[in-house]
C-alpha cells in the first residue's frame, strides 16, 4: 500500500519533469531574446547552488568562501580565451585546468577547514579565503584586469543566444545527473550520515574527515565549471564574482529552492532571478523600486521566517499532508 | 585465564573537581559476557566513553588486544574491531531504518570511496543488511524513517547498527533502556545469540534479569571507583558490595 503510493507519486514526478524538459526545449522559440538569456542564467546559477547544496545541504557546512570556485572558473575561461585562443580546443583545456585548480582549492581549502571544529569557525576561515583569492585578482592586473574586470571574446561556437540556450540546459542537465549520482553512491551516503549525525558515522568506522574532502572537491570543481559557464554567457570576468556577495547568493538560491535536495538549486535560482528582474524592471516605472535591494532583502527574510526549508520543503509538506488526508479517509472508509 | 582483550590502567577523567572515572584498572577477558552494574551516576557510560575514545582520559591507559590504543581516534578503535551502542538512543534520524543499517553494513564492509555506483548495487551489503534486519526483528520496519520508529525499535535498530560491524567487543550501554518489559527477553535472546557466535560483549545493564541470565563475570562500579570485579557469585557475596551498595536486595536476586 505505501509502496504503490511511493511508486504513484514517482511517477507523478517523473511526468512532472518530462513535462518541464519539454517546455525548457522550446520555449526559446517563443520567448524573447532576453528572456532566454535570463533562463541560460538560471541554467548556469542552477549548477552552483547544486554546487552550494552539496556542503549546506548534505555536508551541514557553511562555506562563505564558495566564489572563488565559480570566478576561478570563470577568470580561467577569460585568461585563456585572451592570453592562447578563442577556439573550442581551449574551451576544452579551460575545463581542464578549472576541474584542476579547483580541486586543489577545494584540497587547500578543506586541509585548512575540515578539522577546524565549528560551523561559525569554518564560515570565518572560509570568509578569509575567499577575500584572499579576490584580492590577489584585484592585484594582479597584467592577467585579470584588477578592479576594471576582464573583457574577453569567445569560441564562436558559443556567440550564438539561442545555440548557447541549448548549451546551457545541457551543461545543467549533465551536472544534475553527474551529482545525483555522486549523492546516491555509497560516498554520497556518507555524506547524508555526516549530516544527519557525524559522531555516530565516526563510531561506524567512517573516517568523515576524508568524506567532507570528497564533497569539499566535488563541490568545488561544480561551482568552478558553472563559473567556467557563467563567464562565456556574459564574455567577461570581473572581481564580484569572487566577492562574498557572489557566496550568498549561491545561500540565498539554497535557501529559497530548499536544501539537501539538489532540485531546489533550480527553484531558488529560479525565483531569485525572477524576483529580480521583476523589481529592476518596475525600478523604471516607481521610483521608490530605486530601493530594490530594500525589497529583495524583505522577500529573504520572509521566506527564511516563512518556508524555513524553502520552496521544495513546502511542497513536500504539502504533499505528505495530503497524503495523511487520503490515508486518514481511507481509514475512517473501512 | 585467557587474555585481556581490554585492559585499563589507573584510568581516570575529571570534569572540573568531579572524578567522574577514578583510577579505574580492569581486565576484561575474550569471550566472556561482562556485566558493569553501579548507581546512576557512577561513571559507566563515561568508561564507556573512555573506552571508546569519545573521551580521551585526564590520567592512565588504555589496551585492547595488546596495543595502547589511549590516543587512538574512536575510528581507528572501531577498525580495530570495537563496536559501541548509545545509551541515548543515537541514529539517523531521517534516513529509513534500512539505511542506517546498511551504512552501518557499508561501514564494516570497506567497499572504498566510491563515488559513481549507486549504494544500492551491491548485494552482498543488501544481503548481509536484510540478516541483521531480520535478527533484531525490524524487518518489516525498513522503509520506515529511524525517527518514526517506537523507542523499543530505535533501540533494536541501534544494536542492529552495532551488530552489522561484526565487531569483536561489543560495548552496550542499556540497550533495553526505555524498552517495554515484554520486548526485553527478545533483547536477551539477541545477545544470547550474539555471545554465542564468540563475541566478547560488556553491557551496562540495571534489568536484573539479563543479568542474571546472561553475565559470566560482574564489575560494580560506585563514584567513579572499581568497588569489586568477579564472577556473579563471588561479588554478590562480597561484604563490601553489600554493604556498601546495593544493601543485598539485588544482589541476592543475582546469586539465587
Ligand atoms: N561530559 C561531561 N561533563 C561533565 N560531567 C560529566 C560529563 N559526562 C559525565 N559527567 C558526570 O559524570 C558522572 C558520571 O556520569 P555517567 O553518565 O558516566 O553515569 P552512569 O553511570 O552512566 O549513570 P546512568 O546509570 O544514569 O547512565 C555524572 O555525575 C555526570 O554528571
Ligand atoms: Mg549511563
Amino acid at each position: 500500500m505505501i509502496k504503490q503510493q511511493f511508486k504513484g507519486s514517482n511517477k507523478m514526478n517523473l511526468l512532472l519533469l518530462v513535462a518541464l524538459l519539454l517546455a525548457m526545449m522550446v520555449i526559446p522559440h517563443f520567448a524573447k531574446s532576453a528572456t532566454v538569456a535570463l533562463i541560460s542564467r538560471i541554467f548556469i546559477l542552477t549548477v552552483y547552488g547544486m554546487s552550494y547544496d552539496i556542503l549546506r545541504g548534505y555536508m551541514g557546512f557553511i562555506n562563505l568562501g564558495h566564489a572563488l570556485f565559480f570566478g576561478s572558473g570563470a577568470y580561467i575561461a577569460g585568461i585563456l580565451f585572451t592570453k592562447l585562443d578563442n577556439t573550442f580546443g581551449i574551451f576544452i583545456l579551460v575545463v581542464l585546468i578549472t576541474i584542476i585548480y579547483c580541486s586543489a582549492a577545494a584540497f587547500i581549502m578543506g586541509k585548512i577547514v575540515i578539522r577546524g571544529g565549528s560551523v561559525i569557525a569554518g564560515a570565518m576561515i572560509t570568509l578569509a579565503l575567499g577575500e584572499i583569492v579576490r584580492n590577489m585578482a584585484e592585484r594582479w592586473r597584467s592577467v585579470t584586469g584588477g578592479a576594471d574586470g576582464l573583457p574577453f571574446s569567445i569560441p564562436p561556437i558559443f556567440r550564438d543566444r539561442l545555440h548557447f540556450y541549448y548549451y546551457a540546459l545541457i551543461f545543467m542537465l549533465v551536472m544534475t545527473l553527474i551529482l545525483r549520482q555522486f549523492l546516491l553512491s555509497p560516498t554520497g551516503r556518507v555524506l547524508l550520515a555526516i549530516r544527519e549525525n557525524e559522531q555516530r558515522a565516526k563510531f561506524l568506522g567512517f573516517n568523515t574527515d576524508k568524506y567532507k574532502m570528497i564533497g569539499l572537491q566535488v563541490s568545488g570543481i561544480s561551482a568552478g565549471l558553472a563559473g567556467v559557464m557563467f563567464g562565456v554567457f556574459n564574455r567577461f570576468a570581473n572581481t564580484d564574482l569572487l566577492s562574498v556577495q557572489q557566496t550568498l547568493n549561491a545561500l540565498l538560491i539554497t535557501l529559497v529552492g530548499g536544501t539537501g535536495t539538489l532540485y531546489g538549486a533550480f527553484v531558488g535560482s529560479g525565483f531569485i532571478a525572477f524576483v529580480q528582474n521583476t523589481l529592476l524592471n518596475l525600478r523604471s516605472q516607481y521610483p521608490i523600486f530605486e530601493r530594490w535591494l530594500l525589497f529583495f532583502g524583505a522577500m529573504y527574510v520572509l521566506v527564511v521566517l516563512f518556508m524555513p526549508s524553502g520552496f521544495v520543503g513546502l511542497w513536500q509538506k504539502l504533499i505528505s499532508e495530503a497524503r495523511e488526508k487520503k490515508k486518514g479517509s481511507a481509514v475512517d472508509a473501512k | 585465564m585467557t587474555e585481556a582483550l581490554i585492559k585499563t590502567e589507573g584510568l581516570t577523567i575529571s570534569f572540573g573537581a568531579h572524578k567522574a572515572v577514578n583510577n579505574v584498572g580492569l581486565a576484561l577477558e575474550k569471550g566472556l559476557f561482562t556485566t558493569i552494574l553501579g548507581p546512576n551516576g557512577a561513571g559507566k557510560t563515561t568508561l564507556f566513553n573512555l573506552i571508546s575514545g569519545l573521551l580521551t582520559p585526564t590520567e592512565g591507559k588504555i589496551y585492547f588486544k595488546g596495543a595502547d590504543i589511549t590516543s587512538l581516534s574512536p575510528i581507528q578503535r572501531v577498525k580495530m574491531g570495537m563496536g559501541r551502542s548509545f545509551q541515548l538512543t543515537n541514529v539517523f534520524p531521517t534516513l529509513t531504518t534500512y539505511e542506517n543499517v546498511r551504512l552501518a553494513m557499508q561501514a564494516h564492509e570497506d567497499i572504498g570511496y566510491r563515488i559513481f555506483t549507486n549504494h544500492r548495487k551491491f548485494s552482498k551489503l543488501n544481503d548481509k543488511t536484510d540478516a541483521i534486519l531480520e535478527r533484531v526483528l525490524l524487518k518489516d520496519k525498513k522503509n520506515q524513517p529511524a525517527s518514526q520508529l517506537s523507542h523499543g525499535e530505535q533501540r533494536k535498530l541501534e544494536l542492529g547498527m552495532v551488530l552489522a560491524l561484526e565487531p569483536e567487543v561489543l560495548l552496550l550501554d542499556e540497550p533495553t533502556a526505555g524498552m517495554a518489559i515484554e520486548e526485553v527477553p527478545t533483547m536477551i535472546d539477541i545477545l544470547q545469540r550474539t555471545k554465542d557466535s564468540g563475541t566478547t560483549i560488556i553491557l551496562i545493564e540495571h534489568k536484573m534479569d539479563m543479568v542474571k541470565q546472561l553475565s559470566d563475570r560482574l564489575i560494580i562500579l560506585v563514584n567513579g571507583g572499581l568497588l569489586v570485579e568477579g564472577n556473579p557469585e563471588e561479588v554478590s557475596q562480597n561484604p563490601e558490595v553489600l554493604a556498601a551498595y546495593l544493601g543485598g536486595g539485588v544482589l541476592n536476586e543475582v546469586s539465587s
